[in-house]
């Protein structure tokens, strides 16, 4: 009876906003300027949505959520259209479709392409979709159980695997900048006792630091230096044909985009890890799982779908963490957590009691966003792509005066500009010393929970650390937490393969 | 320890020589940040340790577990191990011998050279124009024209000009600024306006109007006629569009508001439209 009153109620809300003309009018524009987004290499999603939370302030919730999942599901899709008509990925999570998208736009199958990928994605994020309906309830169920113990673990756990996946040079420098967002979290007053950490005397900075402003200028400033500083000049984009697909092909690429949607879920619902290594993780699987690995690189559909649909169901999959445990998927995600917070919605296991069909109307909003976005993909992908031609020196000062009154609408505060352009700096050389900015901007998100738990949880037991072996969930993440740290170790690799040598070699075993 | 995942996306399709040259000039840029990272955590731990820890603070005595030193102790012990463990890692990669030639480069005339390419160039003039108008203009400039000679800069730096353009506009962004600095904060403005509206916004236009006109001249020399064109045609429409959303929809308060939200709110709020 739940379940059938679960499924009358989302499609009570997808109806209720498909017959609100300005849901649908938010919901085309939003999806058509992430695409557009997307599209323009230098910009991505996670930007588009981080300014975008300054327009949707003044919105109710359900129009502000409308607004931007449409311009999160739009944006990473659009990234496609750089990739297999340039060669140059408009965003990261696009990366691996310029691996065998190019060489289709060469052979002239560009707009062939571009429509498989718009179906693809568009199945991914309905997969995705599915996901967030099913297993929200259960993981929202097993949540509450959880305590300021589990709670801060599970930070804590965020964080290290985000830098652990998302390091491009050593893991190392993962975890700190994980531990730097969480550093950065300590300024201001603490919240058990109103203390005032590392506030220099600035009244501004007593109540912390502005989560949304620090964020924009972690994801934007870095990237507006490093467009205008490279000066990079962009190829002529190829042609497009017709981009329509043929329907025999999306049937036969059916279980290949399954699998990839399946990839894309699973690696959104870890925290942190974005739609990027979703891409390529899909885009391996693919070619590892093909019986003509040889054939990838060269213009193969499989490799193209692969990539595309898996870093579409990774926007689902990033739902799932954000909504039920208030630990973003993604960056993206947690750019969106900003905005929820702004809108005064905390996700978290108490959501399915404070706003009950909040999970649901997210859902509905994947399901109309990756509809919308089909539906935008094939009648404007023509018209989209001359974006491709404008001049990045001219787009990116515009994207620069957005960013800085974005920050300074969230509060009216012009102390969020001094803020966001220092951190914004800093992440650029950051990023240019092989550090990744997701588990930094994880880490702003998380530290008061962390903070505030663990201070709870040892309240609780009078200092004891007890409860982290008492307690099965608490154990189980220790555990998890342990090996994440060792696995990294060079000693711990070669005792793991001494310990598998002797077991599988050992004949008494056998 | 060296702990690497392996996963490159910046270096995944070059050569493996340059990866292993991009990857050395990383450990030697390594034992820099882990340093910096080590006296971060230090400068923590010192400040947690100056936090309340057992004794009574705002009247409640407190416990080490429940002291406001608790998460910043632990955030700061474990950032300056991370820092450690960095600068042991690149140690052990590129050796004393790579710290050393850091070090020399650092003092050689090739560093002094690096400072001067045009890559680098491009970054002051950016880093520059961006200081400039978040620290100077926009807390005393109207919003519009702040954002108009904001991007104007940025287009005759990359979109018609040159690299060698931008050390001019380097310099006259620096010049700008001081002045711009001097008069706000002597508090000359705030004197002149007792008589006359809006100086400070009326020397920016002066330096805007001068601005155009000199990368005019510079645009016809350099047949960029069209992109001059098209620069000054986008950095007068994107501030008017962007600005009037937020302030005349959204309903947000410009950071400062003068000469130009001075006449659009007359236009705006006009009688002739109710």
């Amino acid at each position: 009876m739940v379940f059938i009153d679960r499924i009358q109620t989302f499609f009570g809300i997808a109806g209720g906003m498909l017959t609100d003309p300005v849901s649908i009018a938010v919901l085309f524009g939003s999806v058509l300027l992430g695409i557009l987004f997307g599209a323009m290499p230098g910009l991505t999603s996670t930007l588009g949505v981080a300014l975008l939370t300054a327009l949707t302030y003044s919105m109710d919730t359900p129009m502000a959520m409308i607004c931007l999942l449409s311009i999160y599901v739009g944006g990473t899709y659009g990234g496609s259209y750089a990739s297999i008509l340039i060669n140059i990925p408009g965003t990261a999570a696009a990366a691996a479709t310029a691996m065998d998208g190019y060489p289709l736009a060469v052979k002239g199958e560009g707009g062939r392409a571009i429509g498989l990928t718009t179906t693809a994605s568009a199945i991914g994020t309905i997969v995705s979709m599915l996901f967030v309906v099913s297993i929200s309830p259960l993981i929202s169920n097993f949540a509450l159980e959880f305590t300021s113990f589990e709670f801060f673990l599970l930070a804590f756990f965020g964080i290290l695997i985000s830098g652990t996946l998302t390091a491009p040079d050593l893991v190392i420098k993962g975890w700190i900048a994980g531990f730097l967002g969480l550093f950065l979290a300590c300024i201001g007053r603490d919240q058990l006792q109103f203390y005032p950490r590392f506030t220099f005397g600035i009244s501004e900075l007593e109540s912390g630091i502005e989560v949304v402003p620090v964020l924009i200028g972690a994801f934007g400033i870095p990237q507006i230096i490093d467009v205008l500083r490279s000066r990079t000049t962009m190829p002529k984009a190829k042609k497009l044909q017709r981009i329509i697909p043929e329907i025999g092909t999306v049937l036969r690429n059916i279980p290949a985009i399954i699998r990839s949607a399946l990839i894309g879920v699973g690696i959104g619902a870890v925290p942190g890890i974005g739609e990027d290594i979703a891409g390529w993780v899909s885009y391996g699987t693919a070619k590892n799982t093909s019986k003509h690995p040889e054939t990838f690189g060269t213009g193969e559909l499989k490799g193209v779908i692969a990539s595309e649909t898996a870093n579409n169901a990774c926007v689902g999959g990033a739902m799932i963490p954000l909504l039920n445990l208030g630990i973003p998927g993604s960056p993206p995600a947690a750019m969106l957590l900003g905005a929820l917070m702004l809108h005064g919605v905390t996700p978290g296991p108490m959501m399915s009691f404070e706003h009950p069909t909040f999970i649901l109307e997210v859902a509905a909003i994947l399901l109309l966003a990756s509809m919308a976005m089909w539906i935008t993909g094939m009648i404007l992908a023509k018209q989209v792509v001359k974006v491709l031609n404008i001049p990045t020196p001219l787009f990116m000062p515009i994207i620069g005066v957005l960013c800085i009154i974005g920050s300074y609408s969230l509060g009216l505060n012009i102390f969020n500009l001094y803020l966001m352009l220092p951190v914004g700096i800093i992440c650029y050389f950051l990023t240019n010393m092989g550090y990744p900015i997701a588990p930094l901007v994880i880490g702003v998100i998380l530290g008061p929970m962390a903070d505030e738990n663990l201070r709870r949880a040892l309240m609780v037991s009078q200092g004891s650390f007890t409860p982290v072996f008492t307690r099965p969930v608490s154990l189980i993440l220790f555990i998890i937490i342990v090996l994440t740290i060792l696995s990294q170790f060079g000693w711990y690799k070669r005792m793991v393969e001494k310990v598998k040598t002797k077991i599988f070699n050992n004949p008494t075993v056998r | 320890m060296p702990i690497s995942n392996g996963y490159m996306p910046g270096l995944i399709f070059y050569s493996n020589q340059i990866v292993m040259i991009e990857i050395e000039k990383l450990r030697k840029a390594d034992i820099f940040s882990g340093t910096a990272i080590l006296c971060l955590g230090s400068y923590s731990i010192y400040e947690a340790f100056q936090m309340p820890m057992k004794d009574s603070y705002a009247g409640v005595q407190n416990v080490w577990y429940v002291s406001p030193a608790l998460f910043p102790l632990l955030i700061g012990s474990i950032l300056a191990f991370l820092g450690i463990l960095l600068i042991r890692t690149a140690i052990k990669e590129v050796g004393m011998a790579g710290l050393k030639s850091v070090l020399n480069y650092l003092s050689s005339p090739d560093f002094a050279d690096f400072l001067k390419q045009p890559v680098t160039i491009r970054f002051y003039g950016i880093v520059l124009n961006l200081f400039v108008f978040v620290f100077i203009l926009i807390p005393h400039i109207d919003f519009f024209l702040a954002a108009i000679i904001f991007l104007l800069v940025f287009f005759f730096m990359f979109y018609c000009g040159s690299d060698e353009g931008i050390v001019g506009l380097i310099y006259q962004i620096i010049i700008g600024g001081v002045i711009l600095s001097v008069f706000t904060a002597s508090g000359l403005a705030e004197k002149i306006d007792t008589f006359a509206f809006f100086s400070a916004d009326i020397l920016v236009i002066f330096f805007t109007v001068w601005l155009i006109f000199h990368y005019y001249i510079v645009a016809k020399n350099g047949a960029l006629i069209p992109k001059f064109k098209l620069s000054l045609l986008i950095g007068f429409i994107a501030p008017f569009t962007i600005g009037i959303i937020f302030k005349y929809f959204l309903l947000v308060p410009m950071p400062h508001e003068g000469l130009v939200v001075s006449l659009l709110d007359a236009i705006w709020y006009a009688e002739i439209w109710s």
